[in-house]
C-alpha cells in the first residue's frame, strides 16, 4: 500500500516517535482536524460501522419514547441526546431459533448473519446436547465488503475491545461458513496495520512493497503446491490462506491519503482497566481509516459474549457477565449504568463523523452505525428485541430522528434492510434463517 | 436476596472426544466412565438440569446404549487390550503452529528469544488446549505473519554469521544458496524440493542484487517463515506419489513428520539436529526407536516447556498471566507474585516429571515444591539466604500438597475478591475428573454472595443445597469446592474466616476411591490420584495435548495401550509420555476429507 500523509513525506511518523514527545496520561488526542480540505473533493461514499456490546440491556431503561415527531431518549440512551435526531432506534426484532446447535451467548456468532452456528464439536461446552462449531455463514458487514469494498485498500477492519482467545463469544465477523474474522484488540498493532507506513519516503515504500511482493510470490508458490496435495477438509484451510495473501498483494498497489492519527502514552491494552482508553484509541482509529478511504467498512466488538470485564471506572467491581446473571434491582441497574456507558462511546463515535465535513455534511450524512447486543436480556438470556440502534443517514438512504417497534418480527429482515440502506436494493433476504419476507417495513 | 456463584464464561470446558456427546436426559444422567479395565456406569445424582456434558469412553454413535455394553479396553475388532490388529488411527485436522510453537519455533530457527507471536491473532481451543485445528486463517493473521516475520528476519540480521554456515563475504551467492538448503531444512523441518529450493535461491538472488547478502537473507527468512511449510504441521504420509485423496486408507508418517510430532509433543518446538540426523537415516521406524528419541528429548531441558505448557492448560491457568485481584481484599497480590505462582507450577511439574518419580501419585500429594521469592511469604515459609527457586524445598505438609494446593491453581480459580468453592470444585470435576458440566441456566443468580462476616463460605453457599433447582449440579461441585476453603483467593492458607473454623470437609461425589470423603485439599489430591477416574482423565488430556485435536473411535486401540503402560508404571506421567510416541496414533494418519 503506498501512503501520501497530506503534510508531506513524514520520516519516521511511527507511533514510536509520536510516543517519545507525549507525557500525557494515557489517552487518546482529538483527531479533528482530521484531512486538509482537498482531498476531500471526491464525491463521499457511503459507509458501514457495527457496533457490538454483551451481555444484553434493560429493555424499560432501553427503550425511547417517540410521538411520532420527536424522540425521547431513555436513561440508557441519554447520552446520545446531542444526536438523537441521527438516530434510528428499532424494537421488537428478534430471532426464531431454539433447537440446533449452540445456545446463548454463543448467538452472537448470529448477530450480523441471521444464520445458525454450524453443528460441530469445537465448542462441545455450550450446553450438555448441543455442540457446536463456528458461525455459519457469512456476516452483513463482509458481504458489503465484498460488494463495496474493494476499491479500497481494506475491505473490511475489525477492531476489538478485551476479546480474549478464539471463540464463538469473541467473533463477531465471519467470511463464510466456518471463517470467523478476529478483531484487532490491539490498538498499536492496528495503528501498525493502517498508519506505519505514512512516515515512510516513496524511495523506502517503493522498496518495500517490491520486497513484499517477491516473498509474496514465493509463498503463493508454496501454497498452491500444498493446496494440490492436502484432503479436501484441510484445503479450505490453504483456499483461505490463499486468498489472505492474494488480498494483502493487492492491497500493496492501492493508495490512501491519510493524517496519522495520535496515539498518546502507551498503555497495556490488556489490562481491565484500559478497556475506555483502547475503546477511544479504536474509536479514533477507525474514523480516521474511514475517513481517508482506507476502508469504508468497519466492526467494533467491545469484549466478547458474556464478556467479565469490570467496569472499575464505574464504580463496579463484580465481572459484567456475573451482574447480568443478577435479577436484583441494584444489579439491574449496574447493567443500566454499563449499557449507558456504551452508548456514550456510540455518542463519542458520532461526535467524531460529525466533526468531518463531507460534502454538505459530515461524515456521519454519509454513514451508517449500527449498534447491537448479543442478547436482549442478561439475567434471561433472550434474544428477543434486540436492542438495535441505527445513526447516520447514509448517504440519505435513511431517515433518522424515528423509534420503529416491529413488534415481533425477525431479525433477518434487518439484515436486508441493512443491505438496502447500503446501496443493494436487490437483496431480498439473508441468512438461513430468512423466512423470504424481505426488508422491514417501514424502515427505508 | 440471597446470590450464588456460578463461573462465568465457560469457553474453558473439557470435551475430549470427537464425537458428539450423548444427547442427555434431563432427569436422569447416566454418564459412562471408562475406567481402568472395567467400563462402569457412573449414575449422577437425576436432578442436575441437563447435567454432564461429555463423558470419556466410546459413546460416540451410542447415546442410547448403557455402559453395559462396553467390553473393557478392548479394541473394536475383540482384540485383547494393548495389542492392535492394524495400524489404526481417527483423522488429525491440518493444524497450524500456536504462539507458543511460533516462539518456540522461531527462537530456536533464529536464535531470537522473546514472544513476537503476542501479535498474532489468538489460538483456538481444543479441549483444554491451544490448537488452531478448526477455523480456517484470516487475513489479519497473514497480516500478523507477514509483520512479524518482517521484523524477526531483521532481527536475525544482527546473528547472520551464527545463522549462515558459510564464508558469506568470499561468496556471498555460493554461500546464499548453502543458506537455503540448511535453513530450508529446519524452517521447513524436513528438506527443500528441487522446485521449493530453485524458487528461494532465486529470491535471495534478487535480494542480493538490491541490497547485498543481508538483504537476500532477510527476503528468504521472510518467505519461510511466511510459508505454508512451516505455518502448518503438514503431514502426507510415507506414500507422497499419492495425491491425498480422500480415501480413508491409514499411511505411515514419514520420518520427518514423526520427528516433528516428536518435537512439537515434547519441546512444543522444531527438532533438533539429531532428530534431523534420525529422521534423515531413517531411525525413527519402530516404536523402539520413536521411544529411544523421546527418552533422549525428555532429558533435554526443552522437554521443561511442553511440561509446563501442558500444565498450565490442563489446570487453566493460561489466564493467570492476566489475573486481576481487588486490591482491599488482596493488597499483596502483585504481577511478580502472579508470575511467581505461574513459575511454580511449571517449575515442580517438570521436576516431578523429569526428575522425580514422575508419578502422578506426586503431582497431587507432594508436599515440596519450587519456589520463587515472592511465594515465600505467601506460603509462610523462611526463605533461606541461598535459596535458588531450582531446588526443592519442603512445604507444611498440613498446607501444602501437590499441584491443588499451588497458588496458581487456588487463585486463578477463584474472584477477585473471595475464594469460589464452585470455580474449584468445577475445575476439579471437568479438569481433573474429565466430566464436564453443564453450564447453569440462564435465569439463575451467578454473582457470588456477598461477603458476610458473620458467615463463613460454606453458609453463604447455602442455598446450593436447600434449593432443589441448584442441587443437582451444585452436589456434584460443592462439596469438592468446598474442601479448599483453607485457601483465600489468592491461595494464602487460613484456619478460620472471620473468626469462624473453616470447614473443609467434602466428598468426590460420584467417586470410585474406596472413601470418597475428604477433609481439605491435601486429602482431596490423596483420593484423586487413587481415582481411576483421574487416571483416565490425566491420559485423555494429554492424549488432546499430544495430537491438538480430539480423541475418535479410530484411536481406541491406541488409547488402551496408553492406559496400559500408565498403569504398569505405577502412574508414571514421564511413561506416558513415552508410551504416546509409541502408539499407532502417533505414527500414522488416516487420509480423510470431511466435507
Amino acid at each position: 500500500m503506498t501512503h501520501r500523509s497530506t503534510t508531506g513525506p513524514r520520516r519516521g511518523a511511527s507511533r514510536r516517535n509520536f510516543l517519545g514527545g507525549l507525557g500525557a496520561a494515557g489517552v487518546a488526542l482529538p483527531l479533528i482536524p482530521l484531512l486538509e480540505p482537498e482531498v476531500l473533493a471526491a464525491p463521499p461514499a457511503t459507509r458501514l460501522i457495527l457496533l457490538t456490546s454483551a451481555n444484553g440491556t434493560i429493555h424499560e431503561q432501553w427503550k425511547p419514547e417517540f410521538d411520532g415527531n420527536a424522540l425521547a431518549l431513555s436513561p440508557i440512551l441519554s447520552p446520545l441526546e446531542p444526536h438523537k435526531n441521527d438516530l434510528v432506534v428499532l424494537d421488537g426484532l428478534g430471532w426464531r431459533y431454539d433447537d440446533g446447535p449452540g445456545v446463548d451467548h454463543m448467538r452472537i456468532c448470529m448477530l450480523w448473519n441471521g444464520t445458525p452456528m454450524l453443528a460441530g464439536n469445537e465448542f462441545q461446552n455450550s450446553t450438555g446436547d448441543k455442540p457446536c462449531g463456528w458461525g455459519g455463514g457469512i456476516t452483513v458487514d463482509q458481504f458489503l465488503a465484498g460488494q463495496i469494498g474493494q476499491e479500497t485498500p481494506f475491505a473490511s477492519l475489525e477492531f476489538g475491545v478485551h476479546n480474549g482467545n478464539a471463540h464463538l463469544y469473541s467473533r463477531v465477523s465471519y467470511a463464510g461458513p466456518n471463517q470467523p474474522i478476529p478483531p484487532e484488540d490491539d490498538p498499536y498493532a492496528m495503528f501498525d496495520r493502517l498508519f506505519a507506513e505514512f512516515g515512510q519516503s516513496e524511495a523506502e515504500l517503493g522498496r518495500l512493497r517490491a520486497r513484499r511482493k517477491s516473498v509474496i510470490d514465493v509463498v503463493r508458490g508454496n501454497l498452491t503446491t500444498v493446496q494440490a496435495k492436502v484432503a479436501s477438509a484441510d484445503r479450505l484451510k490453504i483456499e483461505a490462506h490463499l486468498d489472505a495473501v492474494r488480498k494483502i498483494e493487492q492491497r500493496l498497489d492501492t493508495t490512501a491519503t491519510c493524517e496519522v492519527p495520535l496515539l498518546g502514552k502507551q498503555i497495556d491494552p490488556d489490562a481491565n482497566d484500559s478497556f475506555p482508553v483502547v475503546s477511544r484509541l479504536q474509536i479514533d482509529m477507525m474514523v480516521m481509516a474511514l475517513a481517508c478511504g482506507l476502508t469504508r467498512i468497519a466492526s467494533l466488538l467491545w469484549a466478547r459474549a458474556g464478556s467479565n470485564v469490570r467496569y472499575n471506572w464505574l464504580g463496579l467491581s463484580t465481572e459484567h457477565h456475573s451482574i447480568a446473571h443478577d435479577s436484583s434491582d441494584p444489579a439491574r441497574a449496574q447493567i443500566a449504568q454499563i449499557n449507558t456507558w456504551h452508548a456514550a462511546e456510540v455518542a463519542y463515535l458520532l461526535e467524531a463523523l460529525k466533526a468531518v465535513p463531507e460534502g454538505d455534511g459530515t461524515m456521519l450524512d454519509n454513514t451508517l452505525v449500527v449498534w447491537g447486543n448479543e442478547l436482549a436480556d442478561g439475567w434471561t438470556h433472550s434474544q428477543h428485541p434486540t436492542p438495535l440502534v441505527l445513526a447516520g443517514r447514509a448517504g440519505g438512504a435513511l431517515t433518522t430522528g424515528r423509534y420503529l417497534d416491529f413488534g415481533d418480527d425477525r431479525h433477518n429482515r434487518f439484515l436486508v434492510s441493512l443491505c438496502n440502506i447500503m446501496g443493494m436494493p436487490e437483496v431480498t433476504s439473508f441468512g438461513t434463517l430468512d423466512e423470504g419476507t424481505g426488508a422491514l417495513d417501514g424502515l427505508v | 436476596m440471597s446470590r450464588l456463584g456460578h463461573p462465568p464464561n465457560q469457553d474453558y470446558l473439557v470435551p475430549l472426544l470427537a464425537t458428539r456427546p450423548p444427547k442427555v436426559d434431563p432427569q436422569v444422567v447416566s454418564v459412562e466412565v471408562r475406567a481402568w479395565g472395567v467400563a462402569a456406569a457412573l449414575a449422577i445424582l437425576p436432578s442436575c438440569y441437563s447435567g454432564l456434558v461429555g463423558s470419556d469412553g466410546h459413546d460416540s454413535q451410542g447415546a442410547t446404549e448403557d455402559a453395559g455394553d462396553e467390553g473393557g479396553p478392548a479394541s473394536e475388532s475383540g482384540a485383547p487390550a494393548g495389542v492392535c490388529d492394524e495400524p489404526s488411527v481417527d483423522t488429525s485436522p491440518l493444524r497450524r503452529l500456536t504462539r507458543s510453537q511460533y516462539d518456540n519455533t522461531v527462537s530456536d530457527l533464529l536464535g531470537v528469544a522473546g514472544t513476537p507471536s503476542a501479535a498474532i491473532a489468538s489460538d483456538e481451543k481444543v479441549g483444554a488446549f491451544f490448537s488452531n485445528a478448526s477455523a480456517p486463517v484470516a487475513e489479519l493473521i497473514v497480516e500478523q505473519y507477514m509483520r512479524v516475520a518482517e521484523e524477526l528476519a531483521q532481527t536475525a540480521t544482527a546473528n547472520l554469521d551464527a545463522l549462515v554456515p558459510c564464508d558469506h563475504v568470499a561468496d556471498p551467492l555460493g554461500c546464499g544458496a548453502t543458506f537455503v538448503e540448511a535453513f530450508g531444512l529446519r524452517a521447513f523441518r524436513r528438506p527443500l524440493t528441487p522446485d521449493e529450493r530453485t524458487a528461494m535461491i532465486a529470491l535471495f538472488e534478487l535480494g542480493h542484487a538490491e541490497g547485498g547478502f543481508a538483504s537476500g537473507f532477510t527476503l528468504v527468512v521472510e518467505a519461510f517463515l511466511e510459508s505454508p511449510q512451516f505455518l502448518y504441521h503438514l503431514e502426507f504420509g510415507l506414500e507422497p506419489e499419492l495425491p491425498a485423496t480422500d480415501s480413508g486408507d491409514v499411511v505411515a508418517l514419514d520420518s520427518f513428520e514423526l520427528a516433528s510430532r516428536l518435537s512439537y509433543f515434547l519441546w512444543d518446538s522444531m527438532p533438533d539436529d539429531a532428530l534431523f540426523d534420525a529422521a534423515s537415516a531413517d531411525e525413527l521406524d519402530t516404536p523402539q526407536r520413536l521411544r529411544a528419541q523421546a527418552e533422549r528429548m525428555l532429558a533435554d531441558p526443552r522437554a521443561a516447556a511442553a511440561i509446563a505448557n501442558f500444565h498450565m492448560q490442563w489446570l487453566r491457568l493460561d489466564k493467570l498471566a492476566e489475573l486481576e485481584k481487588n486490591a482491599t481484599a488482596y493488597p499483596t497480590f502483585s504481577p511478580e507474585l502472579r508470575a511467581a505462582m505461574a513459575a511454580e507450577t511449571a517449575r515442580f511439574a517438570d521436576h516431578v516429571i523429569r526428575f522425580d518419580d514422575g508419578r502422578l501419585e506426586t503431582l497431587l500429594t507432594a508436599s515440596y515444591s519450587l519456589l520463587d521469592e515472592p511465594l515465600f511469604a505467601l506460603y509462610q515459609l523462611e526463605r533461606p539466604a541461598d535459596h535458588d527457586p531450582a531446588i526443592p524445598v519442603e512445604l507444611d505438609p498440613s498446607q501444602r500438597a501437590g499441584l491443588l494446593t499451588h497458588a496458581s491453581v487456588l487463585a486463578t480459580h477463584a474472584h477477585a475478591d473471595q475464594s469460589s468453592p464452585v470455580h474449584r470444585g468445577v475445575f476439579v470435576r471437568e479438569n481433573l475428573l474429565c466430566q464436564p458440566l453443564a453450564p447453569p441456566p440462564p435465569d439463575v443468580d451467578v454473582v457470588p454472595p456477598e461477603l458476610d462476616p458473620n458467615a463463613s463460605t460454606r453458609e453463604r453457599f447455602e442455598r446450593h443445597r436447600s434449593d432443589p433447582s441448584c442441587n443437582g449440579c451444585h452436589s456434584l461441585i460443592d462439596p469438592l469446592g468446598f474442601g479448599f476453603e483453607h485457601y483465600d483467593g489468592i491461595g494464602a492458607f487460613r484456619t478460620d474466616e472471620g473468626g469462624k473454623p473453616i470447614d473443609a470437609s467434602g466428598e468426590v461425589v460420584g467417586g470410585d476411591a474406596p472413601d470418597n470423603t475428604f477433609d481439605g485439599a491435601i486429602e482431596l489430591g490423596q483420593r484423586l490420584a487413587q481415582s481411576e477416574l483421574v487416571r483416565t482423565c490425566v491420559a485423555q488430556q494429554w492424549f488432546v495435548y499430544g495430537f491438538g485435536r480430539l480423541r475418535g473411535e479410530g484411536d481406541d486401540c491406541s488409547f488402551d495401550q496408553l492406559r496400559t503402560s500408565f498403569a504398569e508404571s505405577g502412574h508414571n506421567v514421564r511413561e506416558l509420555l513415552l508410551a504416546i510416541v509409541m502408539t499407532d496414533s502417533f505414527r500414522y494418519r488416516r487420509i480423510e476429507g470431511g466435507q
